[in-house]
């Protein structure tokens, strides 16, 4: 992931947590404050209906009064009180009554409980009321909320009953208004807020949330309050003389406005939020334009110093981190420079030395047998001049055969010197490798030498690579050589060819391995170094060609060996 | 002391003659009668019974006995297993435009009547006799004799209505007033009444006479008014259609009829179990039983009934808490019974008034009405147990439900009068029976 991205996620994430934890805490403290507001507009409410419940049973009770009162009433009752009461000329009385009361309810019922005259069910008359037969001063009675029977269903009333006394016998008078939606509608509800009347009665209101208070009321009734996304919903049972529930109060608050607000949190924190992402992007370009580009220019440093320019120096324009970085790192690069002119300085010394102790070595070996043979021949001049002319031709011989071997060594280390360019021209792996063992048959099957097996293993369709053909065999003759001095005691000799395709490109790879003793890891490092050498007798020249060979073709040359498990060298060439 | 105690005696005399004269029939005076029903044809069996035999007359009629007995027709033989009648005609009556009655002049009406219903009669007039031929019996004939449909009436350009009763049609506005005359010509004799005005659709408390149907039985009603009441003759019943019979029998179970009679009728008729009251059938007592919710309600459990819909006259303020009754008490036994006021529904709450006295033809008619004549052809007047099997066949049909048998109500104002009883178990009130001070 790229500073640039980094510092614009950061900010990004920065941005959106912060304009959460704001909408979140505003939307919390909104919450809170509708809430507590709703609480006390339904308390309000409440209050009022409590009021207006009052008032109006207050009317109903004076109404009564004035019915039970009245003329008519009173005649009834005496007429009633008679031995033998007729009641059915009084059947339509409740309604005329009612009406001139404007109350919804009436009954006038008899001694013995049983309904005279029905305003509100005409067809009742001679029913029963025996609810108004006990032990009730009804004069004295306040209003309550009643469930009042009438032909198309159930109603619910304030009512109250009065005793009207004619001797022994007492006629009551009941009734009272409907308490239905209407009365509510009266109620000054806020902007926003719904009361409705639920009847203990009737099927649970459609609304899932009104529908689980009022199974809760049915259940103990008292207040509930609940809230859903939508709405608010606070349930007051309305409870009858006998404290049975009779019908629920709901007051719902719609929690529109609320959601609104949390909306308009939301999507200003949206806004936010896309803002400061939008300025996290401009703020990420530019900050990271900014810091990253003394660091572009330090990392352009790295490499120009990594391919070799150790001249490389990174600008400092800041006396920040990244100031004391270039400084630090031009310091560096100031170091590494010294030290590699020392190394190469040193190095170039050491080999040199080592040249001078090989070549010092390789002459030596030759030079000590002229001494000697040319000593022998002074010696035999001196001593036994007879036997000069055969110690001579003996002698003679020795020498020329030593200076063979000079001439060889300095051919060799010349060979070495003045490499030639290699001049490319397709060449197929596999001839190379049929010619190069062709080469070391004789050498490979001489009578006194350990048994060497000899395995080509070769890819038919080897694809041909563009090479010096002489300097391909050369480096393969120095391979099998050095695998050959690897077996002193016989073994296996494998040259191995194939094609590779990998990620490199299209390649061509030879592999020669031996089934000597090895080497161990630290021999492998030195290998190719000129000059080093695990034989006894070597230029250690042998494998540093090979590697000069395989680099002025563009290739790669490794090393797999284990002690005790023989060792493969691999060759690949571009095609 | 003795002077003293004539004079005393003769102001008694004058004035006790003073009363009396008040309760003593007398000539004289116009009668205005208030109908609250409206009718726009003279044809009588379309006219009210109050008005049914003030102008036209039939040949014979059934007494509040349930016997027949003579009118236009003062003797009558059946022959030929009642294929043939001879009918003999009254002497000496004639239609209120002079014209005499006799066989020539009733032949061509009664045979007009006959004929819609018995294509095979015909009728030989004879002087001051009929002879009624028929190819199959007229066992019946008497009753069809005695109904309004063979009232022996014509019509002409200067009258719309001609007969041979009491009164004489002077003015007629259909569906408005009916004005009447005294037919001095009467051959029962004139009637006290010089004229009677019968204004029809009016429900004023003002006029002389008036109808109180059951739906103002209970307004307000001058002090000095007086009731009449006739005979409970009208059955008020349910009519079901497409109601199973259990229902139907749990309704009649759940029903009830005490308060209905009590309250809804203030206490002017009787229960119904039967379709004939008591008073006519003399069996009525057989068919009552008390309410028995607990029976109705098993019978409602045992049918699965969707609410049933009531119909009943929308302007009969009677019918409709008649129906809102019914509604209550069929709730109470578990079916939900809606009263609508358009006469029509799978209930249908009628009035059938009895047309005379006479059991087996009321027994019959409502047999007819009820869509169900083959129920009652087995009845024989003459034989009271063929009418109680008629009539206990026609309620097992659970097509009707009898509710109350109602009376028809007059109101009469203090300056009418009739003789009470003027007629016993009178169907309706008699115009013709009545006068009014001067």
């Amino acid at each position: 992931m790229s500073f640039r991205s980094k510092v614009f996620l950061s900010i990004t994430v920065t941005v959106i947590i912060a304009v959460w934890v704001v909408a979140a805490v505003v939307s919390a403290l909104v919450t809170n404050s509708f809430e507590r507001r709703e609480t006390q507009r339904t308390a309000a409410l409440v209050a009022e209906f409590q009021r207006e419940f009052d008032r109006r049973g207050q009317d109903v009770a004076r109404r009564i009064d004035a019915i039970a009162n009245s003329d008519t009433v009173q005649r009834m009752a005496v007429n009633l009180s008679g031995p033998q009461p007729d009641a059915s000329r009084y059947v339509d009385e409740a309604a005329a009554l009612a009406r001139e009361q404007s109350l919804n309810f009436l009954e006038l019922v008899s001694p013995d409980g049983h309904i005279i005259s029905s305003a509100e069910w005409p067809a009742r008359f001679g029913y029963e009321e025996h609810w108004l037969l006990g032990p009730v001063d009804w004069n004295a009675q306040g209003v309550f909320l009643k469930r009042e029977e009438l032909a198309d269903g159930a109603a619910l009333g304030l009512v109250t009953a009065r005793g009207v006394k004619a001797g022994e016998r007492t006629l009551y008078v009941a009734g009272g208004s409907q308490l239905d939606q209407q009365f509510f509608d009266s109620l000054p509800a806020a902007e926003g807020m719904r009361v409705q009347l639920y009847r203990n009665f009737e099927s649970r209101p459609a609304s899932a949330l009104a529908a689980a208070l009022v199974h809760d009321l049915q259940q103990q009734p008292r207040q509930l309050t609940r809230t859903s996304p939508d709405a608010s919903i606070s349930a007051i049972p309305l409870l009858g003389r006998d404290k049975q529930l009779l019908a629920i109060l709901l007051v719902e608050s719609s929690r529109a406005e609320l959601a609104s607000l949390k909306r308009t949190i939301q999507a200003t924190a949206w806004s936010v939020g896309a803002a400061g992402i939008l300025l996290g992007l401009i703020l990420s370009f530019w900050t990271a334009s900014r810091l990253t580009r003394p660091v572009r220019a330090l990392a352009g440093s790295v490499r120009q110093v990594a391919a070799g320019d150790w001249n490389t120096r990174a600008a400092v324009e800041s006396r920040d981190e990244i100031g004391q970085l270039a400084r630090d790192f031009n310091h560096m690069t100031e170091q590494l420079s010294e030290q590699r002119d020392r190394m190469i300085q040193a190095e170039r010394v050491a080999a040199w030395r080592e040249l001078a102790r090989r070549l010092a070595h390789e002459l030596k070996n030759p030079l000590f047998p002229l001494q000697i043979t040319v000593e022998n021949l002074q010696r035999s001049r001196q001593v036994s001049p007879e036997q000069f002319d055969e110690v001579f031709r003996e002698s003679t011989g020795t020498l020329l055969a030593e200076l063979d071997n000079l001439k060889t060594i300095i051919g060799r280390f010349s060979d070495f010197a003045k490499m030639p360019a290699p001049h490319l021209e397709p060449v197929n792996l596999n001839d190379a490798a049929r010619d190069v063992v062709k080469l070391f048959d004789a050498q490979i099957h001489a009578p006194e030498r350990p048994p060497i097996e000899v395995r080509l293993e070769i890819e038919q369709d080897l694809a041909s690579v563009a090479a010096d053909p002489e300097q391909i065999r050369r480096a393969l003759r120095n391979l099998v050589l050095n695998a050959l001095d690897a077996m002193p005691k016989g073994g296996t000799l494998t040259i191995r060819t194939h094609n590779v395709n990998g990620a490199g490109g299209n390649r061509v790879a030879i592999e020669v391995s031996d089934t000597g003793e090895g080497l161990t890891p630290e021999e492998c490092e030195r290998l190719f170094t000129p000059y080093y050498t695990t034989k006894q007798h070597g230029t250690g020249l042998g494998l540093a060609i090979v590697q000069s060979v395989v680099s002025d073709h563009h290739g790669t040359i490794s090393v797999h060996s284990q002690p005790g498990h023989g060792t493969t060298f691999r060759i690949e060439l571009n095609r | 002391m003795r002077l003293r105690a004539w004079l005393w005696l003769a102001l008694s005399s004058v004035a006790a003659g003073t009363l009396a004269a008040g309760t003593r029939p007398h000539y004289g005076g116009m009668l205005t009668v208030d109908l609250s029903a409206t009718f726009s044809t003279l044809e009588p069996s379309e006219l009210p019974p109050i008005l049914a035999n003030l102008i036209g007359e039939t040949l014979v009629r059934i007494n509040s006995r349930g016997e027949f007995e003579p009118c236009l027709a003062i003797a009558w033989q059946r022959e030929a297993e009642s294929r043939r009648w001879r009918i003999s005609l009254r002497s000496n009556v004639t239609f209120h435009d002079g014209e005499p009655l006799n066989a020539v002049t009733v032949a061509p009406v009664l045979l007009a009547a006959l004929k819609k219903e018995h294509s095979e009669v015909s009728i030989v007039p004879g002087g001051t006799t009929l002879v009624i031929q028929s190819d199959n019996p007229l066992p019946d004939l008497l009753t069809e004799l005695a109904g309004a449909r063979t009232a022996i009436v014509r019509k002409s350009e200067n009258s719309p209505l001609i007969g041979t009763g009491p009164f004489r049609v002077t003015g007629w506005e259909p569906g408005r007033r009916l004005t009447l005359a005294a037919f001095d010509d009467y051959w029962g004799g004139r009637p006290f009444l010089d004229s009677a005005v019968i204004n029809l659709g009016s429900t004023r408390t003002s006029a002389d006479v008036f109808d109180v149907p059951f739906g103002s039985l209970r307004r307000i009603l001058p002090e000095t008014t007086r009731i009449w009441q006739s005979a409970p003759g009208e059955l008020l019943a349910l009519v079901a259609a497409d109601i199973p019979p259990l229902a139907v029998q749990a309704l009649a179970l759940a029903i009830d009829r005490d308060p209905i009679v009590n309250v809804l009728a203030q206490r002017r008729g009787e229960p119904a179990f039967g379709l004939l009251p008591q008073w006519l059938s003399g069996y009525e007592f057989l068919f009552r039983a008390p309410p028995d919710l607990a029976r109705a309600r098993q019978l409602v459990s045992q049918v699965k009934l969707n609410p049933v819909a009531l119909g009943y006259a929308g302007n009969d303020s009677f019918a409709r808490a008649l129906a809102e009754r019914i509604a209550l008490n069929a709730r109470d036994a578990g079916i939900t019974v809606q009263p609508t006021p358009n006469n029509s529904g799978s209930l249908r709450l009628v009035h059938w008034p009895l047309e005379s006295a006479d059991a087996a033809a009321d027994l019959v008619s409502l047999a007819r009405s009820l869509g169900l004549p083959e129920r009652a052809k087995a009845v024989d007047a003459s034989k009271p147990e063929t009418l109680y099997e008629a009539e206990k066949a026609l309620l097992d049909s659970n097509r009707v439900v009898p509710l109350a048998h109602l009376p028809q109500l007059y109101a009469l104002t203090p300056r009418v009068h009739f003789r009470e009883p003027a007629r016993g178990n009178a169907l309706t009130l008699h115009l013709e029976d009545l006068w009014v001070d001067p």
